[in-house]
């Protein structure tokens, strides 16, 4: 499998890690080129240093073969953006996108994307807890 | 305490891997019995092989089995070295062992021969007429694995250690692929692919099975072990040559190189520096040397032409395949040669050399910084090379690395010469043997023979497996050992 994550932050090069230990090809795209170093010596992958907004650099990552694509900027705009153009314009298979302000989900509601938003996961266990111990 | 209980466990993890790499060492010896069933009267060479192998595969197996380590960490570039160059000494010397088992040769030219075969250089010290088939297969084959590498072998079939500590530890660090496993697997499908190709290729133009196995992987690991004593010279024939010129001028350039040219990126191959400089110095030095150096020895420019080219590439590829002797050129000439065997062939092929992708680096650091001269102070530059399918960018570090690496390679060299001078032996013709022992080339001025006293050939040794494993290797491996053992030691 092909998986390409953009968005080398904790989550991006946590995820890069453990599928590169699974022997899945990663490659990674991140602007700055220091957060490559949050990549251990598991990675074995590509990195691809670039603005990910830019079509040049998606076709350098050779988007367009990618079964999978990871988008965890940390930017919500730039996010739908990109997974707009992997699901809509490339129809990558599996998009799945994190999502920062939980009422910004609605904009994946037409696309073909997975979404998580960890703002919602927390706010759900917690209110779950408190709930059932009052 | 703590510490000390740590390193422990890292020392179980790399004597594992070493394990598997001695059992796998054990197995290659198996491989030349695969000429006795053509061969059957050589079966008297049976148990030279067959010895051993069983001691290697059963101290690997021990390695492996009785040892037990939970760690499943990654390995770094330190640990990598030390794995790499264990397992490398311990093929040396399993792979010696056949020829002294038999009294071919005696340990100190047989441990030469081995080393010979392993860093594909094909200096050689065998009577070749008279050796059996099943030690020229022998030969080849450490000279096919020897030139891939045991690491890559073994990234690509068997086991995944986590992380590149190893894969970079060989001196390699393109990758093909997103995955250090598959780009080691494509690495041995296109050297495979190729040596297959070779065979045929030197079938169809009239060499016979075995000489077209033997040689096609001598050329492509740019080893060049012969199986006839005249070299290429034995069948004079220019289809023959001209099989040898593409097999050595592929064994040399980069894998990563190969990967573009085979995906049809031809533009992407051409923009290649390593490609730009090889041709450049073929152009450039094929007419020179005919002109200066071979007019006068042959009678008809087409001869001379042919000899040209091809001692050309082969020195160049570090293949050391040869038609004639060096012996009845001029200093011109053998000096054009030894500049060539110094320079090299690609990075992360199976050529050796200071490689010409550090040449090409260091020759564009130069024009830059002379560019830099003739333009505005603040102006800002991205300079970059192309290498495999992407730009490389520079960064000054880069260039220092590579500056040290040429500068200990020259210090190495001139180490080496200085030995053969000591031993009364004259500067041209030291040169040129011990440039072709550090840049694995092969090539021979008329030096190297069986009667060479032991030191100029330990000499040769040393000099051809510090070319191959690239020094650093070597280096970071002794240190962290020697630095790991003093922990190690009972503290009063």
């Amino acid at each position: 499998m092909y998986i390409l994550i953009i968005g080398c932050g904790r989550t991006g090069s946590y995820l890069a890690n453990l599928l590169s230990k699974e022997e899945e090809n990663v490659v990674v795209i991140d602007k700055d080129a220091t957060s490559f170093e949050e990549l251990s010596a598991e990675f074995t992958g590509f990195t691809v240093e670039g603005d990910a907004t830019e079509i040049e650099v998606l076709k350098d990552a050779k988007l367009a073969k990618a079964d999978s694509v990871v988008v965890t900027t940390d930017d919500d705009n730039v996010n739908a953006m990109i997974a707009q153009i992997a699901s809509e314009l490339y129809q990558v298979p599996k998009v799945l996108v994190r999502v920062l302000d939980s009422q910004k989900e609605v904009i994946y509601k037409e696309l073909d994307v997975i979404t998580m938003t960890p703002t919602s996961l927390l706010v759900d266990k917690f209110k779950d807890e408190i709930v059932r111990s009052v | 305490m703590r510490y000390n209980r740590i390193i422990k466990n890292r020392y179980k993890l790399i004597i594992k891997y070493i394990g598997i790499l001695i059992m796998a060492i054990g197995g290659f010896l198996l491989l030349p019995l695969l000429a006795l069933p053509f061969y059957p009267d050589e079966i008297i060479y049976l148990k030279a092989f067959v010895i051993p192998s069983i001691i290697f595969s059963s101290i690997g197996y021990l390695f492996y089995k009785k040892i037990d380590s939970k760690d499943e960490s990654t390995l770094s570039l330190r640990e990598g070295g030390i794995i790499v160059l264990s397992s490398w000494l311990v093929a040396i010397i399993a792979s010696a062992l056949p020829f002294v088992i038999t009294g071919e040769l005696n340990f100190t030219q047989a441990v030469f021969e081995a080393t010979s075969g392993w860093t594909t250089t094909g200096l050689s010290v065998v009577d070749v007429a008279e050796a059996p088939h099943i030690f020229l297969l022998w030969r080849s084959i450490m000279q096919f694995f020897g030139g891939v590498g045991l690491v890559v072998v073994m990234l690509s079939s068997i086991l995944h250690p986590y992380g590149f500590g190893l894969y970079n530890a060989e001196g390699r660090s393109d990758q093909l692929l997103p995955h250090v496993r598959r780009s080691t697997k494509a690495i041995m499908y296109i050297y495979c692919g190729y040596t297959i190709s070779g065979i045929i290729l030197y079938v169809l133009v009239g060499m016979g099975l075995f000489d077209a196995i033997n040689h096609s992987i001598a050329a492509l690991s740019t080893g060049g072990f012969s199986t006839r004593v005249d070299s290429l010279g034995y069948w004079d024939s220019l289809s023959i040559e001209m099989v040898t010129w593409v097999l050595m001028i592929l064994g040399t350039i980069n894998f990563a190189t190969h990967f573009a040219l085979l995906k049809g990126k031809f533009k992407i191959f051409f923009k290649n520096g390593e490609i730009r400089l090889l041709s450049a110095l073929i152009a450039l030095f094929v007419p020179v040397v005919i002109y200066f150096s071979l007019v006068e020895l042959y009678d008809t420019l087409p001869n001379a032409l042919r000899r040209g080219v091809f001692e050309i590439i082969s020195a160049i590829s570090t293949t050391g395949f040869s038609l004639n002797t060096f012996a009845n050129w001029n200093q011109f000439g053998v000096f054009s040669v030894v500049i060539l065997m110094l320079i090299g062939g690609g990075i992360g092929s199976t050529a050796g050399g200071i490689k010409l992708f550090r040449i090409y680096l260091m020759l564009k650091s130069l024009v830059w910084e002379l560019q830099g001269f003739f333009l505005p102070e603040n102006v800002v530059r991205e300079n970059y090379i192309w290498r495999g399918e992407s730009k490389l960018y520079i960064k000054p570090e880069y260039i220092k690395t590579t500056a040290n690496y040429i500068f200990i390679y020259m210090i190495t060299y001139f180490l080496g010469v200085l030995i053969f001078l000591a031993h009364g032996y004259p500067l041209l013709e030291s040169m040129f043997e011990f440039a072709s022992s550090l840049g694995t080339v092969g090539l021979s001025i008329g030096l190297t023979s069986p009667e060479l006293p032991s030191l100029i050939l330990w000499t040769q040794t040393f000099g051809m497996f510090l070319g191959r494993l690239e020094f650093l290797v070597i280096f970071f491996g002794i240190v962290k050992i020697i630095k790991d053992t003093k922990y190690l030691m009972p503290q009063k």
